[in-house]
């Protein structure tokens, strides 16, 4: 096991061969997991919200995907990254207490996953796995060297991406 | 109002006031419920950044049995009342009559059992404000989640909140007397912004 880096919630980070980076207790939030499989370089972004026009508090770009994945981006370049090598994978996006939402109204889960898949495709990084939506919140582990995804949930079998 | 970070000392205060005797009456249900004395803490008022919101209540993939609730009427928010996983178990066992230690699994009984007291402790509550500010407080159906409590908590304030930026909260914590009796529960009252002025107005605070 490598070096575990905690990614917490609108953080967005990078790491060599040598990291693991996790993301623990995802909702409606999305894990955004970069990767560059030949220069083995990762990056985890842990995004809150699908627009900036939801908040007043601009002041933390991790929140947004429009504004985190750029900087995600960036940071593993800033490691030696290769930016036409990238791929994604998604998890998160859940609708928890679904049956009290308003009717009728798209969950904020759902809008997090199309905003990031939009953000994703206007930055021609190919999406390669998803394990998103449903109802139940995940934790996510990412070991940068190997590439191997792990998704863990509440009583349910862990799933790798 | 616009920023729950405007609240000062006396609002505060009162908040906590109207949380405890919220918390009272749920308290006394749970007690008549479970047949075993209860204890209530000093209600804190939490005003966390939406980032920190994870960890209010211990480790973010702590697995918690949570249920929320609308509250509607003069007052608009939610409550949401959580159990840790060991707690749950205990009080499922305790509901259901059965030796404690034998609660494995979350099946339908259960599920149900946890939703129920859910409901009835914030029924309780809102039902206490309800008389104390002499408004008329309705609640929602219930639902639950047995979930990771980071999901728990950030999904709560995404999807039903309307401040995203700073969440707010009161919180009181329920604590079995028995020493030998693992059982803890959290009741967390999510006030809209809009209704903390009514809750002043209703108690004659400036």
């Amino acid at each position: 096991m490598g070096r575990e880096l905690f990614v917490g919630v609108a953080e967005c980070t990078a790491g060599g061969a040598e990291a693991v980076l996790a993301t623990l207790g995802l909702g409606s939030c999305v894990a955004v997991i970069l990767f560059d499989p030949d220069r083995r370089i990762g990056g985890m972004a842990h995004v809150l919200l699908p627009s900036r026009s939801l908040s007043r508090a601009t002041d933390n770009p991790g929140r947004f995907p429009q504004t985190a994945l750029p900087l995600l981006v960036d940071r593993m370049l800033a490691l030696g990254a290769d930016r036409r090598g990238l791929t994604a994978r998604l998890v998160g996006g859940a609708s928890m207490f679904a049956n009290l939402a308003p009717s009728g109204s798209m969950q904020m889960g759902d809008r997090n996953v199309i905003a990031v898949r939009e953000v994703l495709n206007q930055l021609a990084i190919p999406i390669v796995g998803e394990e998103v939506g449903g109802n139940v919140g995940r934790s996510v582990w990412f070991t940068v060297g190997t590439g191997q995804v792990e998704v863990k949930t509440a009583g349910r079998r862990e799933q790798i991406l | 109002m616009d920023d729950v970070r405007e609240l000062h000392a006396l609002q505060r205060d009162a908040l906590r006031e109207v949380a405890n005797i919220g918390a009272g009456h749920a308290a006394t249900a749970l007690s008549q419920l479970t047949n075993r004395r209860i204890m209530i803490s000093v209600p804190e008022v939490n005003i966390t950044r939406l980032e920190e919101v994870p960890e209010i209540l211990g480790k973010a993939d702590d697995i918690v049995a949570a249920v929320l609730m609308h509250m509607m009427g003069d007052l608009t928010g939610r409550t949401l009342v959580l159990f840790p996983e060991a707690s749950a178990r205990t009080l499922c066992d305790i509901l259901l009559r059965r030796p404690l230690g034998t609660t494995t699994e979350f099946a339908a009984m259960e599920q149900s059992g946890l939703k129920e007291v859910g409901n009835i402790l914030s029924s309780a509550y809102m039902n206490a404000l309800s008389d104390f500010m002499g408004m008329m407080l309705v609640p929602s159906v219930p639902s639950l989640a047995i979930d990771l409590a980071g999901a728990v908590l950030t999904s709560v304030y995404m999807n039903f909140g309307y401040d995203r930026d700073y969440v707010f909260c009161v919180e009181t914590q329920f604590l079995f007397e028995d020493p030998g009796l693992q059982l803890k529960g959290h009741f967390l009252l999510l006030p809209d912004l809009a209704s903390l002025r009514a809750i002043f107005d209703a108690i004659r605070l400036p």
